[in-house]
């Protein structure tokens, strides 16, 4: 009845593209270790220096860069269902920054330089995100109607105000400047296992959650009443949708700093290519995330060697342009 | 009586703004009730209430006799389907991803969809003739075949009951009568009740067994179109002068709204003796130029006596083919001799009719200003024998009769009123 190939042929090419990007970024950076040496240390447990650098240095870090821009995707796109605008996105709506201001603090205040360091940096940042998230919307919420043009405005607004704030508390910090400047760039050079999982804990059942609403969120696109007229409780799937994304959004930046742009054109390009059914908007979304995050790290940290580009500088050069192109395009609408 | 909505005392405001007050209204299964008021009346509030998406402030609305207040949105979603005002968001989904929205209530999170929901779509999709859409996108549809999708995912909820929110009022006039025709056809055959706001005063009344009429957040007026819309409960609900004819569709009222310019009244009076059609167009004219109009004797049933009461005449009636009685003669001359005017339409004349040429001889009435309708064809006219055409003859003669034709009557009333005036 329905036409699925178009979404199987995508979520065929999206897996291999994601298998391609993977090696690509285990094989490349400061040293190139060659295919056979990766498959000789995966199979065989081959111990060498190479083994060390690909197991506790690159391994992590690529593993890290999919989980963040699976989550980044995801959320963008769950963002731009509920808000109707394909525009918005952790990024655009001040999450990331408020997140990232949550985890500066406690830095600062010295609160996550205990055992549970890395998971109350990301308690942190979740707060900061989800606060900021709700600050942003009841400015934009004004008399029962939601200004998607507001939504934006606002979300910018709150960032820059924010940003401000970091940079402030970056003066006043001198000894922890290099530490807060991660946050504001984006960077996943410290890549750990711990990292890892801490990530993979606040991301990984969001995204699980976030698939799971996927079809309410398909009937919200018709509109908030139209969807509680079909049965849909939309109040309390908004709520849990926004939670839930708020985590995702404070494991990212916790272990990987403010990442821009990747929320907003990952959906994008998968609506142009599978319509916007959100069953597979938001796990398509998810794979192209993880890919486009690796390939930026790839790119970032081999381009100008021996120094790094930031993977939160890589994605915003690539991602502001195409966020001008969405400005300019005419549809807009479409979500 | 199956008793699909109750609602009883309902109330609502915003703030201190009254929304609803005081509403009370049952609705039976298989009807078709329509919510007719102007802007801000309280009709959406009224739809938003039934559907829970608002909570009452006061009163109470039972569901199939269960109270709304202890439902949860997939079981009132099991009854109750929603077609919207229009769907204007765009989104690219399939039109069968749209339809299939309708199971959601049926459908559970981890079983995910059953053959019976794909087959209730498929047959709700056949229903509204969009089954060869199945595969399009929602989003490159027209505004007409977006809104039969709409009514086929409401109709794949497989209601009871239908509740529609100006369903039509974007659409061109064919897809407005063909959406209605099939909402009217499923109250017929599968006893679907549907409650609509409709814009269109002559579509709810073409189409519902009753009509609720909402002003100010109160019920106004209700019960059958030909009840509830009088030219008065139109004119308290809108504001607006209408003229209501019965009878040209089925038994309802259509509603015409008046739109010339000079509809107050002129206070002068016409009294047009007429019969078997030959009075219907003068009376209409002078009445939309402002006279007040009476006419007569007209036998009850004759075209001239419909036109008469539609146009609010005061009319000296008399039962068919008896003659004209002494009683409907003497209020036939009592209207004369009440009217500025009298106009002698061209009128066939026979046994039965010829006493309303008697009447024009009478001493009383040479005094008023007399206009025959003449075409020259009096003699054609007389079915009498000779009789009336003698009559006719002395009619003629006297000072304050005039021959005039139809299309200049008018103008020469006008002239006389201002000659009058002056």
């Amino acid at each position: 009845m329905i036409v699925k190939h178009k979404k199987g042929t995508t979520l065929l090419i999206l897996i291999t593209a994601l298998l391609v990007s993977f090696l690509l970024s285990v094989r490349h950076g400061a040293v190139d270790i060659p295919v056979k040496e990766i498959i000789n240390i995966f199979l065989y447990g081959e111990a060498s220096t190479n083994s060390s650098i690909l197991i506790d240095i690159r391994l992590p870090r690529v593993i890290l860069a999919g989980l963040i821009g699976a989550g980044l995707a995801a959320v963008g796109a769950v963002m731009q269902g509920i808000f109707k605008n394909p525009l918005v996105d952790s990024y655009t709506l001040g999450m990331s920054s408020g997140a990232a201001l949550g985890a500066v603090i406690s830095i600062i205040t010295g609160i996550s330089a205990g055992i549970f360091g890395l998971a109350t940096t990301g308690v942190f940042a979740f707060i900061g995100s989800i606060c900021t998230l709700f600050f942003v919307y009841s400015l934009a919420y004004n008399k029962k109607r939601m200004s998607t043009n507001t939504l934006l405005l606002a979300g910018v607004a709150v960032s820059y105000f924010l940003a401000s704030v970091i940079s402030f508390l970056m003066m006043l910090n001198h000894g922890k400047i290099q530490h807060i400047v991660f946050w504001t760039m984006g960077s996943i050079a410290t890549a750990s296992w711990s990292k890892v999982l801490a990530a993979a804990i606040a991301i990984m059942p969001g995204l699980i959650i976030l698939m799971f609403f996927a079809r309410e969120l398909n009937m919200m696109a018709m509109g908030e009443e139209a969807a509680q007229y079909l049965g849909v409780r939309t109040a309390l799937i908004k709520t849990i949708l926004l939670l839930v994304g708020s985590i995702i959004v404070g494991g990212v930046v916790s272990t990987g700093g403010t990442i821009g742009f990747v929320g907003l054109i990952a959906p994008h390009m998968i609506r142009f290519l599978t319509g916007s059914d959100n069953r597979s908007v938001i796990p398509f979304s998810a794979l192209l995330g993880a890919i486009l995050v690796i390939l930026s790290d790839t790119i970032g940290r081999t381009i100008i060697q021996p120094a790094e580009i930031p993977v939160g500088i890589m994605t915003s050069i690539m991602g502001g342009p195409f966020f001008i192109y969405l400005l300019r395009k005419q549809k807009l609408n479409k979500i | 009586m199956d008793c699909q909505i109750q609602i009883d005392n309902l109330g609502f405001n915003y703030g201190t703004r009254m929304v609803l007050e005081d509403i009370c209204f049952s609705v039976e299964k298989g009807s078709f009730v329509s919510v007719i008021g102007p802007n801000g009346s309280g009709k959406s509030t009224l739809l938003k209430l039934i559907t829970a998406v608002l909570k009452p402030k006061r009163g109470s609305i039972l569901l199939q006799g269960e109270d709304i207040r202890f439902m949860n949105r997939k079981e009132i979603a099991a009854r109750v389907a929603v077609v919207p005002q229009n769907t204007s968001i765009e989104f690219d989904f399939k039109v069968m991803d749209v339809v299939m929205m309708g199971r959601y209530p049926f459908i559970s999170k981890l079983k995910g969809e059953a053959k019976e929901d794909v087959e209730a779509a498929v047959s709700s999709m056949r229903y509204t003739n969009t089954l060869h859409l199945a595969d399009r996108s929602f989003m490159e549809l027209s505004g007409g075949e977006r809104q039969r999708v709409i009514l086929a995912q409401a109709l794949t909820q497989s209601p009871q009951i239908l509740i529609l929110d100006e369903p039509v009022s974007h659409l061109d006039l064919q897809y407005q009568v063909e959406i209605l025709n099939l909402i009217r056809k499923m109250c017929l055959d599968n006893k679907l009740t549907v409650i609509a706001v409709l814009h269109d005063l002559n579509m709810a009344s073409t189409y519902s067994d009753s009509v609720l009429m909402l002003k100010d957040g109160k019920i106004r007026y209700s019960g059958t179109p030909l009840e509830a819309f009088t030219k008065s409960s139109i004119k308290d609900i809108f504001n607006t002068d209408v003229y209501i004819s019965v009878g040209e569709i089925g038994n309802k009222p259509y509603i015409y709204t008046l739109t010339k310019p000079h509809i107050e009244s002129r206070n002068k009076s016409v009294h047009v003796i007429c019969g078997g059609g030959s009075g219907s167009d003068i009376i209409k004219e002078l009445y939309f130029d402002g006279y007040d109009i009476s006419s007569g004797v007209i036998t009850i049933g004759d075209q001239d006596w419909k036109t008469s009461k539609d146009y609010e005449a005061e009319v000296a009636e008399e039962i068919p083919f008896t003659g004209i009685s002494d009683k409907a003669y003497l209020l036939n001359k009592k209207l004369m001799l009440k009217a500025d005017y009298i106009v002698l339409a061209d009128v066939y004349f026979g046994r039965a009719n010829i006493r309303n040429l008697d009447i024009l001889l009478e001493e009383e009435v040479k005094d008023k200003m007399i206009y025959i309708i003449s075409d020259g064809t009096f003699k054609e006219r007389d079915y009498s024998e000779g009789s009336a055409l003698e009559l006719y003859k002395k009619i003629k003669a006297n000072s304050k009769v005039r021959l005039i034709s139809k299309k200049e009557l008018l103008e020469e009333l006008v002239r006389q009123d201002l000659n009058y005036d002056s």
